[in-house]
């Protein structure tokens, strides 16, 4: 860093070396790349020459890193989300535009490309956040909805060639070199470090003193190993599994979503065929997704069956759980042989209990955001300026998470007050460190509503 | 642990463990020999067919090391690498396996080295 510095002036790099100019600057040492940066510079602009499409074009951040039908609506229809709309190459076979647009639903051919027109299944978009504490298993690394999505070694790192195999080809041939290239080495490393990079880091340390009765009597329901029985695969509301012998990694389950009734995509009458899950065939198992992030990142389940939070919760109580697999275990080994049974108000509030989680981690961002965007000099100015347009679409997320479930209404007055000081922010060049610092103050004003000791 | 969490923990564990994680075997078909993600070069053999055993389903290669010889069992899947030809991926079979031509071969963790999980064929 020093003979960088010195080296930034030709002047002073000769009297500081001795040296000529440039035998002194011939051979600055290299830079150091940030692969957390590259990553994110990868992510979001390289189409690996392919159709145009990016990572970021199904992880928009934007939008929490997936895909919904209200967000893909707001999209231009040159957007490369719909090349099957506008690519004769790929009309057939590569996408279900109606699904994709009214369901967020991505077309997989997970058991193999011999037959595509009846091989294949219907996913949602899983976001890619707190992907730190959400991959690792005894088995493995586990990625996308049933924990097989990456070629190679199945790792994180791996996951992108075969996305770019599935979704970035030019054609249905998918011929490397031809239809698009594969990640080298060094953008795959890059690739994982962002990845691995965003949202939490850790998985929190429940019960948390929560302020509000309904979210509190959530969490403790949630916590219950005999009633909500939702900590055993959800530690902490992440992605791992601890039956009281310590934290078993993310884990695979057969918890009966395929089975669910009236479907929504299903109700459509478009071909759907039945997800077998892990596996070629699959074995009907799926991964058990991170549940901080979950109220804000809906539709849930693999296939986008539930749109709301409190449905997902109430699934559990549903017959499609209790006869699967694992609804069948949970009730084996309860005493009173029930699998989950929670009634209409115990639901509502283990979702209130994950809308208020979810706020308290959204917020945790926006103050993350706000600080970043607080950088001085115009050199920084645009990149600050994205950072709290950041921020500001952060805020609005907590704030459609708690008004949704009816939460919180003064946490909400001071979340609206830092998303017009973020925006005002974002605008302004005199007064900007200020309107920050008071975004961030109403920020934590807005989490001082949601749990003691902050 | 209670015996009512030793019981969920044994049954769950073995419901949920019962799938070793490994790499999507769909896509990987369209990867060339030699790059796919973290295990060319690491865990997969890059060799030349020597000879094939097609009643005994055995395949005998040289590579760097030296001659090695692999069962094909019934899942063993065989992929013909067109990609140097500019032409789409397929599914193969033994037939496919030809002596001299270039191979890259997975042995299967699960059932012994000697056992090839997948194998890719350059044409």
């Amino acid at each position: 860093m020093i003979s960088k510095m010195i080296c930034s002036s030709a002047r002073l790099c000769a009297l500081a070396a001795g040296l000529s100019v440039l035998s002194a600057c011939k051979t600055p040492p290299p830079a150091p790349v940030d692969p957390v940066a590259k990553g994110r510079e990868i992510f979001f602009n390289e189409t690996f020459g392919g159709n145009g499409r990016t990572c970021g074009t199904c992880h928009p951040a934007e939008n929490n890193f997936t895909l919904d039908a209200a967000f893909i609506a707001t999209l231009p229809p040159d957007n490369p989300l719909f090349v099957a709309e506008t690519n004769a190459e790929l009309r057939k076979n590569f996408e279900n535009p109606k699904l994709m647009r009214q369901f967020g639903l991505i077309l997989e051919n997970l058991d193999g490309f011999d037959d595509l027109e009846n091989k294949f299944v219907m996913r949602g978009v899983p976001h890619v956040l707190a992907m730190r504490t959400s991959v690792n298993s005894k088995q493995g690394p586990r990625t996308g909805w049933s924990g097989d999505g990456a070629p190679g070694d199945g790792t994180l790192r791996s996951f992108a060639t075969g996305a770019v195999i599935q979704h970035f080809t030019r054609t249905l041939n998918r011929v490397a070199g031809v239809d698009f290239r594969l990640p080298t080495a060094e953008e795959l490393d890059a690739l994982e470090a962002f990845t691995l990079s965003l949202g939490r880091q850790q998985d929190l340390a429940l019960p948390l003193p929560l302020k509000g009765s309904v979210a509190k009597r959530g969490q403790e329901i949630f916590l219950d190993n005999r009633l909500g029985k939702c900590n055993l695969c959800h530690a902490n509301a992440g992605a791992s599994a601890n039956f009281g012998g310590g934290n078993l990694g993310n884990a695979n389950f057969n918890t009966g979503v395929e089975s669910l009734p009236d479907q929504p995509a299903k109700l459509t009458g478009e071909k759907i065929p039945l997800d077998d899950g892990f596996g070629r065939p699959g074995n009907n198992t799926f991964n058990t997704p991170p549940l901080v992030e979950a109220a804000s990142t809906g539709p849930f389940f693999h296939n986008n069956a539930i749109e709301t939070i409190e449905g997902a919760v109430a699934f559990y109580s549903g017959d499609s759980f209790n006869k699967s697999p694992a609804g069948q275990v949970l009730a084996a080994s309860d005493p009173q042989k029930v699998g989950i049974k929670l009634d209409a108000t115990q639901v509502v509030a283990v979702a209130a209990f994950l809308r208020v989680l979810n706020a308290v981690e959204s917020i945790r961002q926006s103050i993350e955001l706000l600080e970043a965007g607080a950088q001085e000099g115009s050199a920084a100015r645009e990149e600050d300026k994205q950072l709290l347009r950041q921020a500001v679409i952060k805020t609005e997320d907590t704030i459609r998470v708690l008004e949704a479930g009816g939460l919180h209404p003064e946490a909400v007055a001071h979340l609206r007050e830092a998303e017009e000081l973020a925006n005002k922010a974002a605008r302004s060049f005199f007064g900007r460190q200020s309107l920050i610092m008071q975004a961030i103050e109403r920020q934590r004003n807005a989490r001082a509503q949601l749990v003691e000791g902050f | 642990m209670s015996n009512y969490y030793l019981a969920l923990v044994i049954v769950v564990v073995a419901l949920a463990g019962v799938s070793e994680a490994f790499g999507q075997q769909a896509t990987e078909m369209y990867i060339p020999i030699g790059q796919s993600p973290g295990v060319s070069g690491k865990s997969t053999l890059l060799a030349t067919i020597e000879s094939v055993d097609p009643g005994k389903r055995t395949l005998t290669v040289s590579g760097p090391a030296g001659s090695r010889k692999f069962q094909l069992a019934d899942r063993t899947l065989i992929w013909i690498d067109r990609s140097a030809q500019k032409q789409r991926n397929q599914t193969g079979t033994l037939a496919d396996l030809q002596r001299g031509r270039k191979v890259e071969i997975k042995p299967d963790e699960g059932a012994g080295q000697a056992v090839a999980k997948w194998i890719k064929v350059q044409l």
